[in-house]
């Protein structure tokens, strides 16, 4: 395994697995690192990042088309200030996602939450652009999500 | 007795149905202007001249959207059909087509900012975020001292704004908009004398003192209906008739010297985006966020405005 830093972003290279933590920025050239990640199918997590702002994006699509050129590319825990971004773009349509963050509320408490939604086992509902129900951590309750389904469900649409 | 002065201007409501014209003369009908009511295109263009704000239903701009280039104090395009949110396609059809006012939100936010667009272009009085904040609500400002104080300045709005209650999603969204607002600011809106951007190409890590034109500053506050942030840089240099079409097309044609695809991204994040330029002098973008309802409750699209007149630090506008 090997850790780097790019600005304020901690990643984590181990075979086949990307693992990115903290803000995707002006301070992180993502589109470098590619030639650093050996070829193939790679898995990509991106739970612990926090921050993504335009040209941040535009160093995650870079990063994200020399990956696709060499292989499988699997988003894994899909941050929610991610998630809703790459639904901004067209080339994300499709994309090979297990899992992601979202936002809910819950319509007993008014808890807003962003938990995680597997999209493997949800897939035939995500395609059909419909957000599963989650239990609210503070009550129970099933949680709806809480935007337009779009801003979180449009690369899944089939 | 003696009533005040009379409020100068003109008004027209245009809108199909019955129901809506009542609801939207009543909104317009606070400024206590003349208002004229038609229900067709055609009674709309024989009334308006130079000096009206005609307020439109946004099925009927769809149809004729070369109707904003018709001479007029503005065109404001509001939500059609019972007046329920505008569709995401329209409001992006009337942005393509250039209307510089265009609002997506149903009632009661259609009401809120209807009434205070109608009072900025009447008074003349564009600028500054209070003017959709309820009387009482407090406003914190921080002003850049350096380019690199971007960063603290949008940790510190965040952090600002979810200690007073609101959800961590609210705290997101500011961060994202702060962060392109200040990185316009500081790195787009300079231009020398020719305009050519000046800054644009500067390293974002780069410490670069700032005074004088240079000055950055955000504003903040909310009323627990609206968050509002807002971004002065002292240029004046945006270009207004091309940001609608920008956002229309999500940053799509945008380069970096223009702002790239941070204004659509800032646009995309709020629920209300306002834009106001004093050439040469002033350029102020307020995001608003709507925090009552849930995000499903709005129109899908951000509503646009743009506003142009001078600016006057020490009495605001003018």
């Amino acid at each position: 395994m090997t850790t780097q830093r790019l600005g304020r972003l901690e990643i984590e290279v181990t075979p086949g697995r990307l693992t990115l933590t903290g803000r995707i920025d002006d301070s992180s050239p993502l589109g470098e690192l590619a030639p650093q990640i050996p070829a193939g199918d790679i898995t990509i997590d991106t739970d612990g990042v926090t921050f993504v702002n335009s040209i941040g994006m535009r160093e995650w699509m870079r990063l994200v088309r020399a990956l696709r050129e060499r292989g499988t590319v699997t988003f894994e825990r899909v941050a929610d200030v991610l998630i809703t971004q790459m639904n901004l773009r067209p080339e994300f349509s499709g994309s090979q996602v297990t899992s992601f963050h979202a936002q809910y509320v819950c319509p007993s408490c008014g808890a807003e939450q962003a938990p995680l939604v597997d999209a493997v086992a949800n897939a035939q509902a995500l395609r059909q652009m419909q957000a599963p129900k989650l239990p609210c951590s503070e009550c129970g309750t099933a949680m709806d999500l809480a935007d337009f389904p779009e801003r979180y469900l449009s690369l899944f649409r089939s | 007795m003696q009533p005040s002065s009379v409020p100068r201007g003109k008004l027209i409501v245009a809108h199909p149905d019955r129901k809506a014209q009542r609801a939207l003369q009543r909104i317009v009908g606070a400024t206590q202007c003349p208002i004229e009511v038609v229900d067709n295109l055609n009674a709309l263009v024989k009334l308006a001249d130079e000096q009206t704000i005609a307020v439109v239903d946004a099925s009927l701009a769809q149809a004729h959207p070369a109707l904003c280039k018709t001479p007029a104090r503005a065109w404001i395009a509001v939500p059609g059909e019972g007046i329920g949110p505008a569709e995401g396609p329209v409001v992006d059809a009337l942005l393509a087509a250039g209307w510089n006012h265009v609002i997506s939100h149903p009632m009661p936010i259609l009401a809120e900012e209807l009434l205070s667009t109608v009072q900025k272009l009447l008074r003349k009085d564009p600028y500054g975020l209070e003017k959709y904040m309820t009387w009482g609500a407090e406003v914190r400002c921080y002003t850049l001292e350096d380019a690199r104080d971007r960063d603290d300045a949008v940790s510190s709005l965040a952090r600002d704004v979810i200690s007073v209650g609101l959800p961590d999603r609210v705290g997101s969204l500011v961060s994202v908009i702060a962060d392109e607002l200040l990185a316009n600011a500081l790195y787009i809106a300079p231009v020398d004398p020719a305009g050519a951007r000046i800054r644009s190409a500067e390293p974002r890590d780069r410490s670069r003192s700032l005074s004088g034109r240079d000055v950055v500053t955000v504003r903040w506050a909310t009323d627990a209906r609206y968050l509002a942030i807002e971004v002065r840089d002292r240029w004046g240099s945006i270009d207004l008739p091309s940001i609608a079409p920008r956002l229309a097309a999500g940053g799509k044609q945008a380069t970096a010297s223009e702002g790239g695809m941070g204004m659509p991204l800032a646009y995309a994040c709020c629920n209300q985006f306002v834009v106001g330029c004093a050439p040469g002098d002033l350029t102020e973008v307020i995001a608003l966020l709507d925090v009552r309802y849930k995000p499903t409750e709005l129109g899908r699209s951000a509503s646009f405005h743009t506003f142009s007149g001078s600016f006057d630090a020490g009495g605001e506008s003018s």
